[in-house]
């Protein structure tokens, strides 16, 4: 990932290897409030992103702290793709399993009730 | 020769797994609520609060049952890992999934009436209300109270609310008396059980009318908005102490229908920003064990202005702190009062169940949960809907009173439409939030605010505001097992 600020824009690169395309969309798309975000793909393997404030009073914005935000926050995003990846077929289980429409369930047979012998018939 | 099978316990080491085994994710999400501290929350609303970093150990399979004891316990106990691909208790998340939707089960069970929109007041924020004596032009008409009684009695639900609303709702009482004759005639035919709910100001309230809300079981639901001073700025009725008529109101209600049958809402304005202390111990002053901190109003002022309505929510939150700080004083002082938004979310996120507090439900509660019938006749998706067309937007108008089915109104075309932003589960922003369990989805409030249905939840005083507080909750229950108590007797109502 590289990072350049040139007037009053802060300009990445970030390795789509490591950060897919959904990654980098859900991470910018928080950014939206305070910077004008735009999105490019610079070649098969690279995103060129750049962030410029809003807010006119560019001075007032500490780079250093924004770049902090953003690594932490693409790691976030990139934890978060990684449980999605792995839980989804599981997901989809349990609310296939909650919205299931159940009908009148066969009751159980066996030779007994209870499976350590116990007879209710035979008490 | 078969195994005799016994009841005792296997040994422990059956149920051990070694450090090396593996371990499967179960879908969760997670959030920072402090810098140290970070909450992990599954499918169904349950949460742990970690060390920052904890989620990044879990997915990484750093976490093992040796070393992390008790996190690994709590990891498998509450369905955030699972040492089979598929876990034992499935069905039992599936269930607890099942029972988190359940308002869906049985469909609208809201119906307001706006039955007038006379009243004599004249507050400040209301945006809908007309001060005229001309009954015909402003009331519900007897042909719309019956078309709209055949539209509720349609719903699913077997257990029905209906909610007379205005203007001053008590102005057209010969309108209520006939409209809830004829529900309770209905409702013995089509077994229904009917919740009768009456908002007013309680300024045109009479003995007569008092004796006919005990004979009907009527619930009463009043305004006040703080101390006498704060109150009559925001609800100021002509040539009158409003403050003094809701007090004497809510004191006859109180003794004649008993004080579960009467509760106060607080509307927050601009004023009661600044004043967060006196308002709670205004509700406390009065008797109140309950005080609603509502949210601020998007309708009426500026709309799509994204830096006053940013403003006003930083303010809102913190005027909710505070009061909500002082509610909890109040607690630790031997008196039990809740705060209902934050029960609201508590119960969330500490129970299974549902809850059925329409502005905050994922699918949304409009429609599905609550649906309006103005006094002129027209159908709306909720209350808030009804404003939009009072300042002349129709977008959320589903249908007119004696013209309109059942069928039209509620598998209409905009309510397809609606259909199709009303789950956070699948807005941008909402589909990955932690806090989705706890949240909901809000149509008419984003379109009011931004434009569009979909709404942008990084500009939106909605997203902001339940994060915020969703996120202090937590901070605070995490900070104070005092706190986490009283928050959990609050559920339980325990005093």
């Amino acid at each position: 990932m590289t990072f350049q600020i040139s007037d009053h824009f802060l300009h990445l690169t970030i390795d789509g290897r490591l950060y897919n395309e959904s990654i980098i969309y859900k991470c910018f798309y928080w950014y939206t409030r305070e910077f004008t975000v735009n999105i490019d793909l610079k070649n098969e393997t690279s995103y060129n992103i750049s962030l410029q404030p809003i807010s006119k009073r560019e001075s007032s914005y500490n780079w250093g702290e924004v770049i902090e935000r953003i690594k932490r926050d693409l790691i976030d995003f990139r934890l978060r793709d990684i449980i999605t990846k792995e839980t989804q077929t599981i997901k989809e289980l349990i609310v296939a399993k909650a919205f299931a429409y159940y009908d009148t369930e066969d009751p159980l047979t066996s030779d007994v009730s209870d499976r350590v012998g116990f007879d209710p018939e035979n008490v | 020769m078969k195994e005799r099978l016994t009841r005792k316990f296997l040994p422990p080491d059956i149920f051990k797994k070694s450090a090396g085994d593996t371990y499967y994710l179960l879908p969760f999400k997670f959030h920072r609520i402090t810098s140290k501290k970070e909450v992990l929350i599954n499918e169904v609303g349950d949460f742990l609060i970690v060390p920052v970093g904890t989620s990044a150990l879990i997915i990484e399979r750093k976490i093992n049952r040796e070393d992390h004891e008790e996190l690994y316990a709590d990891l498998i106990a509450n369905f955030f890992i699972s040492e089979q691909p598929i876990p034992a208790l499935a069905e039992v998340l599936a269930t607890r999934y099942r029972t988190k939707k359940s308002f869906l089960d049985y469909f609208t069970s809201l119906h307001i009436f706006v039955i007038t929109l006379r009243c004599e007041h004249t507050c400040h924020y209301c945006q809908v209300s007309r001060v005229t004596a001309d009954k015909s032009l402003y009331d519900m008409s007897k042909e719309h109270i019956d078309a709209g009684i055949q539209i509720m009695m349609q719903s699913p639900n077997p257990h029905l609310t209906m909610e007379f609303q205005g203007g001053e709702a008590l102005l057209a009482f010969e309108n209520i008396v006939y409209a809830v004759k004829r529900v309770q005639q209905e409702a013995l035919i089509r077994d229904k059980t009917v919740t009768f709910v009456i908002c007013t100001n309680l300024a045109p309230l009479t003995e007569d009318m008092l004796v006919y809300f005990k004979q009907n079981n009527i619930l009463i639901s009043t305004s006040l908005d703080g101390p006498e001073s704060i109150h009559n700025k925001n609800r100021h009725k002509p040539f009158d102490n409003s403050y003094q008529l809701t007090i004497d109101g809510i004191n006859k209600c109180r003794k004649e229908l008993g004080e579960e049958n009467i509760s106060a809402l607080l509307t927050t304005s601009t004023l009661s920003l600044q004043y967060p202390n006196e308002i709670v111990d205004e509700y406390v002053n009065q008797g109140f064990r309950n005080i609603f901190l509502r949210p601020i109003s998007p309708y009426g002022f500026a709309k799509h202005n994204e830096k006053k309505n940013g403003y006003e929510t930083a303010q809102f939150l913190d005027f909710y702190k505070k009061a909500l700080n002082r509610i909890l004083q109040h607690n630790l002082n031997g008196y039990f009062i809740r705060e209902d938004y934050a029960c609201i979310i508590l119960k969330k996120m500490i129970t299974p169940f549902p809850v059925g507090y329409v502005d905050l439900q994922s699918p949304a509660g409009l429609i599905n949960s609550v649906i309006v019938f103005n006094y002129d006749g027209k159908i709306y998706a909720s209350d808030e809907s009804r404003m939009l067309a009072e300042m002349n937007d129709f977008t959320f108008q589903l249908g007119t009173l004696g013209y309109s089915t059942y069928k039209d109104v509620f598998y209409g075309t905009k309510s397809i439409e609606i259909s199709e932003v009303f789950l956070n589960e699948a807005l941008p922003g909402c589909a990955d939030c932690a806090f989705q369990a706890y949240c909901g989805a809000d149509p008419v409030f984003n379109y009011a605010t931004q434009g569009d249905m979909w709404g942008h939840r990084p500009t939106s005083s909605f997203c902001q505001r339940n994060m915020e507080i969703i996120r202090y909750l937590i901070e605070l229950m995490d900070s104070d097992k005092k706190i986490e108590k009283i928050f959990r007797n609050w559920i339980t109502g325990k005093n």
